[in-house]
């Protein structure tokens, strides 16, 4: 892909009503993410005008400056390994090849495996096995490899 | 009865189910997006899940995140509120098969109201009275033609799955009507993926009356009397009072029994509102609202009987705290609608207080208004010995209220709180209109 065709995207991307874009061909991957998607509230009225100031931003807990929070996706029961009996499917201090699934979240009895989006080192598991987790709540501590 | 409600909603609307939680002894699991993190009822609720990021549609609209939500927080369950999904029966039946209480009438039953000729075709069967129009979605131009000579002119096109004057339009002859159709399909398309349309008689400048029921499971449909909504702006109810002035006791009586007649007929539990249109004495059936409404306070003031309980116990399989003989309609009460103009940090917030006054809010001095769901912030509630005693309170607490950081529109709803026309009682649904020319809005 040249960086036109890449720019070609990114507007038409910025255009459309998606919230987040994953686009593959011959072995190249592009990712695309909004900050702030577009508004869909309920049939009511009009959106209203965005704030001045951005709302502040999400607390969460502190971790060393070279490396990142992965966070719950939905809402769920938190699995570290596949079955019951089964060992965990990663450990402190493991390194992760991306699409290496690193836990389940089970959602309405649906096993939903969560990947890694990146090759990362994992740092710490912030998570109980077997917790309730909200959307947003801090699962792992990785550095990127 | 239920034990652990979760709310799956946001706002003043969640603040006011939680507060009856607590009379009732009943655990609250609130659901709030991340836009919603420090909110009022965020604060207010024993617990708290977030579900998902600002948009509505990955948060609120977001039913795998919610049901999860509720099943894992251990709840019974679910209250939908208004908006968002409180009418939509599929996800009604997933509440259910969640193995859920689901606060609110049937899916089945929801299902049918949602679609307006089945609702109709429903109230005809009952002998309720229906505005003159086709009986069925208007297949083509030809027979949109006939039908409208039929009623005659000027006439209404709707949206079957319609709501909120989307894909509503008024015809005034039949050289206009195949284009408005086309735009009326096309706009019920894209606001409800069905552009089936239907014709209806247009009453012009009529009344808007709604009725309030609570129903039970065990057979007991009671009506807390009637609320006039006729003050609206593009669809939008601003003001609703009890009584209305226009309703008779005589009226009242007939309009009472035609709405119990229907939801009994329909199996139809928990709080519910039917609609009509009123004009010289003479009322026409238009929709049901399955759900409690923004608007329940003012039957609650007239009345003495609490909506949210009456919803919660019938859920709980339980009986109605009151009978229809014992259903006292009091004074006046009235409701004024604050809506935000502008999202933002609310940076002072004072409400107004006193005899006879009630706010229904979510505000408080530093809390965010986001820009990304329904601009209801605030709903000023009074009451009166009399319409004319309640008027002047209302002026009263709008011009105490103070709220700072956002804009709203309080200031206009002072205006038509004060303006001679509102004060005589004796306007129809055009009332708006009649200010916007006098440039006073």
């Amino acid at each position: 892909m040249d960086f036109k065709e890449l720019f070609a995207l990114m507007e038409r991307f910025e255009k459309s009503g998606l919230s987040e874009l994953a686009f593959k061909r011959n072995g190249e991957e592009v990712c695309m993410k909004k900050a702030v998607p577009v508004a869909a509230g309920p049939a009511s009225a009009a959106p209203l005008p965005v704030p001045a100031h951005p709302p502040a931003a999400e607390a969460g807990p502190s971790h060393a400056p070279d490396t990142e929070i992965i966070r719950a996706p939905l809402v769920g029961t938190f699995f570290r390994s596949a079955a019951p009996d089964a060992p965990p499917l990663v450990e402190k201090g493991d390194t992760v090849k991306k699409g290496r699934t690193l836990c389940i979240l089970e959602a309405m009895k649906l096993m939903n495996e969560f990947q890694a989006e990146f090759d990362l080192v994992v740092v710490n598991i912030l998570m109980d096995n077997g917790r309730m987790v909200e959307f947003g709540a801090p699962l792992f501590e990785v550095r990127r490899a | 009865m239920i034990q652990s409600l979760f709310i799956a909603n946001r706002g003043e609307i969640a603040v006011r189910i939680i507060r009856t939680c607590r009379e009732l002894g009943i655990r609250t699991v609130v659901a709030f997006s991340q836009a919603d993190r420090d909110s009022l009822p965020v604060r207010m609720a024993d617990e708290r899940v977030c579900v998902g990021p600002p948009p509505a549609r990955e948060s609120y609209l977001n039913v795998r995140n919610l049901i999860t939500g509720a099943v894992l927080s251990g709840c019974d369950a679910l209250h939908p509120g208004v908006g968002f999904l409180a009418e939509n029966a599929a996800f009604a039946r997933d509440v259910r098969e969640a193995g859920l209480v689901f606060v609110g009438p049937d899916p089945d039953v929801i299902e049918l109201l949602g679609d307006k000729i089945r609702a109709k075709r429903s109230a005809q069967d009952l002998r309720i009275p229906v505005i003159p129009g086709s009986e069925d979605s208007v297949r083509d131009g030809g027979h949109a033609l006939e039908t409208a000579e039929e009623i005659g002119y000027p006439v209404m096109v709707k949206a079957a799955a319609g709501g909120g004057g989307k894909g509503m339009r008024i015809v005034r002859g039949s050289g206009e009507l195949a284009d408005i159709l086309a735009i009326a399909s096309h706009e019920a398309e894209k606001a409800f993926s069905d552009g089936t349309v239907y014709l209806e008689k247009y009453i012009e400048n009529p009344r808007h009356v709604e009725i309030q029921i609570v129903a039970d499971t065990l057979g007991n449909v009671v009506h807390l009397g009637e609320r006039d909504c006729t003050v609206q702006q593009n669809h939008q109810k601003l003001i609703e009072e009890s009584p209305s002035p226009v309703v008779s006791a005589e009226l009242r009586a007939r309009m009472g029994e035609d709405a119990v007649r229907l939801l009994r007929g329909l199996g139809y539990t928990g709080a519910g509102t039917v609609e009509f249109l009123v004009k010289d004495g003479t009322h026409w059936f238009m929709e049901v609202n399955a759900r409690v409404q923004v608007e329940h306070p003012v039957s609650e003031m007239v009345t003495g009987v609490d909506i949210i309980r009456q919803q919660l116990l019938a859920a709980s399989g339980e009986s109605l705290e009151v009978r229809q003989e014992e259903v006292r309609l009091g004074a006046y009460a009235v409701e004024c609608r604050i809506n935000a103009r502008s999202a933002g940090r609310v940076t002072q917030y004072v409400p107004p207080g006193g005899f006879g006054v009630r706010m229904d809010t979510f505000l408080y001095a530093g809390c965010q208004v986001p820009p990304w769901y329904d601009h209801l912030v605030a709903k000023v509630i009074v009451t009166g010995r009399n319409r004319a005693e309640g008027l002047v309170r209302m002026e009263g607490a709008l011009a105490d209220l103070l709220i700072e950081g956002i804009a709203t529109n309080q200031a206009a709803q002072r205006k038509i709180v004060s303006h001679p026309v509102f004060r005589k009682g004796t306007y129809g649904t055009g009332f708006m209109g009649e200010i916007f020319k006098e440039g006073g809005l």
